[in-house]
């Protein structure tokens, strides 16, 4: 298990794609019976933009126009209120209570406990239907010493749940565990990833057995390429629904995240 | 017909029992079972009206239509139906009638004519065609080929975008210039330490750095703004791409499809160019073919126009699919011929058609599917035939006819819409050619009054088919009717009737008539009465309709409905009604009247009194004085009083009041065939001389003393007969009847009987004073003198009186 979770922390912001984030976080909030918090992060560097004298944003609508401090913070805000009231009604909608804080600062100004949970959205809104920049809260879940779920902007309701494994450790249970109990909620299927030497270790079986136990799931072992990129290409095909990875026995984690998340059209849980 | 005509009898002299009854004889009828004898070929006596409906029929110009008049049951549906019938049969069956989606204009469905027979094939095909695109679409677009292409276009789009914007990055970075997302859009920032510059360091910089990066900073807003500029034309060219794509994907899936069902109506052009419409409307909307598990655009991407996730099952996929449904509102399919269809509830939606709403979640819908036929479009390219009185009384149902009459199109609206009291947006759908023989079916009065008052009936209804109500009681005639009777037992499954009984049909049909010289053409109780014997029979367990149940069939419907007639009979026998029936009276005599109860009529005999003083002249009606006599009963005693004054006001002022009366009557009075019997009351009253009680007279009279005929006659007779009868018959009752009635006479055969045993006695009349002489038994010319006596001693007395008014010598 991941453990007891105090809060569900929904990290939000004026560029991302909240709603399915909110709507992700308050399920698992849901599910865990904890509090869903919501965070806004009023961006310190567009306010720092539009101090200097030739600021300036281009729009699809309007096309280009002076920033101004007083734009910015009004548009801050109603991108605020909005996420605010989506928070809300997500969490009405499951029954789980909520608060809400707006915070100026950077991504990493998000403040995550190990009792919590963090889920952030990987996408931020796009220009023109399909340029995008960069997901910005890497600075907070790369370092976040909470697990965390990198929500896909669509929703995926079928489907695998898959977990990558890379040991028999404490890290590795606790991802398999998470993986059996979401996939359990829907009586769906888990496709267990692993490396062949793991697959082969004797007792493997009995200990994957053990630790599903008492789940109502259909359980799929498939091996995990030796060669990286065809790691995460193995993981792209499967038609899964969410994508469950242990982050202390890995090194190369951070890179590969990204990789994985930018590739994948779905959910990505981290355990710790 | 010459031995019941004037000479047969001598007036004044009791009829022979054969002139009270003409028999029909059995053993002049050619079979001994009815079964025998072939249907009859045509209606009885209603070879006028079988003309005009004939020639109506091959009239094809516009206003040839019929209305059919004539008195209920005469036979006007079934003969209307069976020449109709006839003649739709040899005529070529009118095509199919389908309402179809107007994918231009929903508003307004599109009509389609299928040669008959084929429209439900078209739905049939409609149908197969698009549950079979509900499988073959998806499966299209879940083809890896699809997916890949899609793909393509994704990708092709995206590159586009990076690649502009990608560039725009890169470049920017070289010159310490960073792209950054704003919540509205973007902007372009220089950066330091990988952040956004701050004031106070940017103001630090030396001027020629400060205007260095305002100069790179202005090159990249003005590349950032074309880019900007070209992102809705990319995104247009991108949703045209994925649309292109799935349009073909589409198309190549329905093509071979529909081609399939366009290769059943190559020689139907308007099919053909429906199904053309059905397929582009397909491809332009293929996400309703879809199921939510669609195959979701490229990953990463919010494409434009992709299939989309809308179900495709269940109630809200249904009434998307709806449009591409086939609405055959009329089928001829199995039909032989032109189709004769009779509407008996004429309201305007039943003839034009109607169209039907839905409840969806508190609002009214509808589409072409709820179109409904009326009567005309069923009746189209044949015949309709309705009742003129339901239609005229019925909801704006002869508006909605002469409206598609005159135009030669049925419309379908609502009552509201022809009527102009709706706004509502409704369905307008394309209005049907109207090729259709209209026969309406109603009363003479019905038909008059439309002539006089409606300036479109004469235009619309060229063609009256006059019914006859009896026909002449010849040879010829009885054999046909005897057909006739056999013809309605067979189409009504009953027993044959043997000769006798058929014999005793006729009988009655003559006294239906009132004339036995005549034949009743209405059917209607002919068929009752053939129906009711046939039942008797049965209760009897006889396989033949004998005479015996024939009688008791008239029997039974007269006792059915009598309890008046008897209770008045009782009345009379138990004197609280006061009718004499022997004796003599002075200014005293038995009237007798009619009185209808539902389809039977039954005659009552009334004491009628007058009496008479020195007057003015006047004859006072007390009927009219007390308002209950009607116009007629006030003509015939003003005529009498004609009568008087020509006959002894001459010479001799009339100098006279009388008062007539029909005593014990409660109810209204009318008709003038009493004024006979009301004369000879006031004659006797002026001349004293007594009227013999056992007789009862009818008839009416001229000014010149001459009996004319009434109707009547054998009810009124039977009336009088049972009234004796009651009180036991002493051979010198009887009636006395116009001689003009004579050839009228079918009485009960009691009543013959009663003749023949010298019983009771029917005494034509021809004039006043031959009935005068018969009631009192005094010459006429002593009675005449009498009265003349009287009138001149009533004229001496009033001029005595008014020489002592006026102080002269008495």
């Amino acid at each position: 298990m991941i453990g007891t979770i105090r809060r569900v922390v929904v990290a939000l912001d004026a560029v991302s794609e909240n709603r399915a984030t909110i709507d992700a976080a308050a399920r698992l909030a849901a599910r865990w019976k904890s509090r869903l918090h919501g965070v806004f992060i009023e961006d310190d560097e567009l306010l720092r933009l539009a101090v200097l004298p030739f600021a300036r944003q281009v729009t699809l609508g309007f096309g280009a126009e002076t920033l101004t401090v007083v734009a910015a913070e009004r548009q801050l805000r109603a991108y605020a209120e909005r996420s605010r009231s989506q928070l809300a009604a997500a969490a009405r909608g499951h029954g789980v209570e909520w608060s809400f804080e707006t915070v100026r600062g950077t991504a990493g100004s998000v403040s995550v406990a190990t009792s919590d949970f963090l889920v952030a959205g990987t996408s931020t809104r796009p220009i023109g239907g399909h340029f995008r920049v960069e997901c910005r809260w890497w600075s907070v879940v790369e370092p976040s010493p909470a697990s965390f779920l990198l929500a896909h902007r669509e929703t995926r309701a079928q489907g695998a749940v898959v977990c990558v494994l890379r040991s028999r450790g404490p890290a590795s249970e606790r991802a398999l565990d998470a993986a059996a109990q979401l996939a359990d909620n829907d009586g769906g299927r888990l496709t267990v990833i692993c490396p062949p030497e793991l697959a082969a270790e004797p007792g493997f079986t009995d200990w994957l057995s053990q630790r599903l136990a008492g789940h109502a799931i259909r359980t799929e072992v498939e091996l995990l390429p030796a060669e990286p990129t065809a790691q995460i290409r193995h993981i792209v095909e499967l038609d899964c629904r969410l994508v469950t990875i242990e982050s202390d026995a890995d090194q190369a984690l951070p890179g590969r995240l990204r990789e994985i998340v930018a590739r994948v059209s779905c959910d990505v849980l981290v355990v710790r | 017909m010459a031995d019941r005509g004037p000479e047969a009898f001598t007036s004044g002299e009791p009829l022979s029992p054969a002139l009270l009854r003409r028999r029909c004889a059995p053993e002049e009828l050619p079979f001994a079972l009815s079964s025998e004898l072939a249907d009859a070929p045509a209606q009885l006596g209603q070879e006028r009206a079988a003309e005009a409906v004939e020639f109506a029929l091959r009239m094809r110009q516009k206003g040839y239509n019929v209305y059919a008049l004539g008195p209920p049951g005469t036979g006007r549906h079934q003969l209307v139906e069976d020449l109709l019938r006839r003649r739709a049969a040899a005529e070529s069956t009118p095509p199919d009638l389908c309402y179809v989606n107007n994918f231009a204009d929903p508003q307004k469905p599109r009509r389609l004519d299928l040669p008959a027979g084929q429209g439900a094939g078209l739905a049939a095909a409609m149908k197969k065609l698009i549950d079979e695109l509900r499988i073959a679409l998806p499966a299209a677009f879940e083809r890896d080929e699809y997916r890949a292409r899609r793909e393509v276009v994704e990708q092709q789009f995206k590159g586009h975008n990076e690649e502009a914007f990608g560039g725009l990055q890169k470049s920017a970075e070289a010159k310490g210039i960073t792209l950054i997302r704003t919540p509205m859009g973007l902007a372009l920032a220089p950066q330091r330490d990988g952040k956004v510059m701050q004031r106070e360091d940017f103001d630090a910089l030396p001027e020629d750095e400060r205007k260095r990066i305002e100069t790179d900073l202005a090159a990249a807003q003005t590349e950032l703004e074309t880019i900007m500029r070209q992102v809705p034309q990319w995104e247009r060219e991108h949703r045209e791409a994925a649309r292109e794509l799935n349009r073909e994907t589409t198309g190549f899936a329905v093509a071979s499809l529909i081609g399939e069902t366009r290769a059943g109506y190559g020689d139907l052009p308007d099919v053909l160019e429906y199904l053309d419409a059905v397929e582009r409307d397909i491809k332009e909307n293929v996400d309703d073919f879809l199921p939510p598990s669609a195959p979701a655009s490229p990953q990463g991407q919010q494409a434009e126009g992709p299939p989309a996730a809308t179900p495709s099952e269940g109630p809200a996929a249904e009434m998307r699919f709806r449009r591409y449904q086939v609405n055959v509102i009329v089928d001829n399919g199995g039909r032989q011929g032109a189709p004769v269809v009779y509407e008996d509830n004429p309201t305007y939606q039943n003839l034009v058609g109607r169209v039907e709403h839905l409840a969806r979640f508190g609002a009214l819908i509808t589409d072409f599917n709820l179109i409904l036929a009326g009567a005309l479009h069923r009746a189209n390219g044949g015949y309709l035939i309705l009742d003129a009185e339901r239609l005229i009384a019925g909801t704006f149902g002869w508006q909605g006819l002469k409206r598609a009459l005159q135009s030669g199109e049925i419309r379908i609206e609502s009552l509201e819409q022809a009527l102009a009291v709706a706004s509502t947006v409704t369905l307008q759908p394309e209005p049907i050619a109207l090729d259709v023989k209209v026969v309406l079916v109603g009363s003479p009065t019905l038909y008059y009054l439309l002539s006089q008052h409606d300036e479109d009936f004469a235009s619309l209804f060229k063609i009256a088919a006059d019914f006859n109500d009896r026909v002449a009681r010849s040879g010829d005639a009885t054999l046909l009717y005897a057909r006739v009777i056999a013809t309605i037992v067979r189409r009504e499954h009953l027993r044959a009737f043997d000769r006798d009984a058929v014999a005793r049909v006729i009988e009655q049909s003559a006294r239906l008539a009132g004339d036995s010289e005549r034949l009743s053409t209405s059917m209607r109780s002919t068929i009752e009465l053939l129906q009711e014997a046939d039942q008797l029979a049965a209760d009897a367990g006889k396989e033949v309709v004998g005479v015996a149940e024939v009688e008791g069939a008239i029997d039974a419907k007269i006792r059915r409905g009598d309890r008046i007639y008897r209770r008045m009979q009782e009345e009379i026998g138990r004197r609280t009604i006061r009718i004499e029936t022997d004796g003599a009276e002075i200014g005293q005599i038995n009237g007798l009247s009619v009185i209808s109860l539902g389809d039977l009529a039954f005659g009552n005999p009334t004491r009628i009194t007058a009496q008479v003083r020195m007057g003015r002249g006047e004859v006072v009606d007390i009927e009219r004085e007390v308002q209950l006599g009607g116009p007629l009963h006030s003509k015939g005693v003003l005529i009498l009083t004609g009568f008087l004054g020509g006959r002894f006001g001459q010479t001799r002022p009339l100098s006279l009041h009388a008062s007539l009366v029909f005593e014990q009557s409660y109810g209204g009075v009318d008709g003038d065939s009493a004024s006979a019997a009301e004369l000879f009351a006031l004659l006797s009253a002026l001349s004293e001389v007594p009227i013999r009680q056992c007789f009862a007279v009818t008839g009416s009279v001229d000014q010149h003393g001459v009996i004319q005929a009434i109707g009547g006659a054998n009810e009124k007779i039977e009336g009088f007969f049972d009234i004796c009868r009651a009180g036991g018959l002493t051979g010198r009752q009887g009636v006395i009847i116009p001689a003009s009635n004579v050839k009228h006479l079918m009485l009960r055969a009691d009543v013959v009987a009663a003749a023949e045993a010298g019983q009771f006695q029917v005494i034509p009349m021809a004039t006043i004073d031959q009935g005068l002489e018969l009631l009192t038994g005094v010459p006429i010319d002593t009675i005449n003198q009498k009265i003349a006596a009287r009138l001149d001693d009533f004229a001496a007395k009033a001029a005595a009186l008014a020489r002592a008014v006026a102080g002269g010598p008495p």
